[in-house]
């Protein structure tokens, strides 16, 4: 079963849209 | 969203594929309130600098979310001003998810992207065309419906 591999960390996140010309997908949820 | 539309194989493949997936609890501080989130689900994309471009609240199925996906890296590109990627992006939606609640919105913003790609207006009245066509009860026809008069 595939599974979207979420970061946690948006420094992280920009440094790897920067390095592989993507763009960043940010969900706010409410874990109940 | 979590329950449905995430664990949904396409879902996390497209995502995985084509975006860097950040997420965070509706009250994660600093960003919740930097994006001013007041209701969830709310996805979110950024550019690389953090810039947001695009945003849907909301439960989405998958058959959706990939398109509402797509429509958002149109806008990316449009934002960017990287005129040609926003209308490639635009055909790949077209072309794989026809029948999408998006698609509208999507030929109105690939007429925009083409006009600025070309300064040709006839992109313009070419989207409105296709918009009253085949969309006709649209908003984006409404939308685009000043398109007509441009000569």
């Amino acid at each position: 079963m595939a599974e979207v591999r979420w970061l946690n960390d948006m420094n992280e996140a920009l440094q790897r849209a920067k390095n592989e010309k993507k763009p960043v997908l940010l969900d706010f949820f409410n874990p109940g | 969203m979590g329950a449905v539309t995430y664990p949904d194989e396409k879902v996390a493949a497209f995502i995985n594929a084509r975006t860097v997936p950040v997420q965070m609890a509706y009250d994660a501080k600093p960003y919740a309130d930097d994006f001013n989130i007041q209701w969830t689900p709310a996805v979110i994309l950024l550019d690389e600098d953090g810039k947001e471009h695009f945003r849907t609240t909301g439960f989405l199925p998958p058959e959706e979310f990939i398109p509402s996906l797509l429509l958002g890296m149109l806008k990316v590109h449009f934002d960017l001003k990287q005129f040609r990627e926003a209308i490639d992006v635009g055909d790949t939606l077209t072309k794989e998810y026809p029948k999408s609640k998006v698609v509208p919105e999507t030929i109105f913003w690939q007429g925009v992207a083409n006009y600025e790609d070309t300064h040709d207006p006839s992109h313009l009245k070419a989207a409105y065309k296709k918009l009253k066509a085949e969309h006709p009860s649209s908003e984006w026809a409404i939308r685009a419906e000043p398109y007509d008069l441009l000569r």
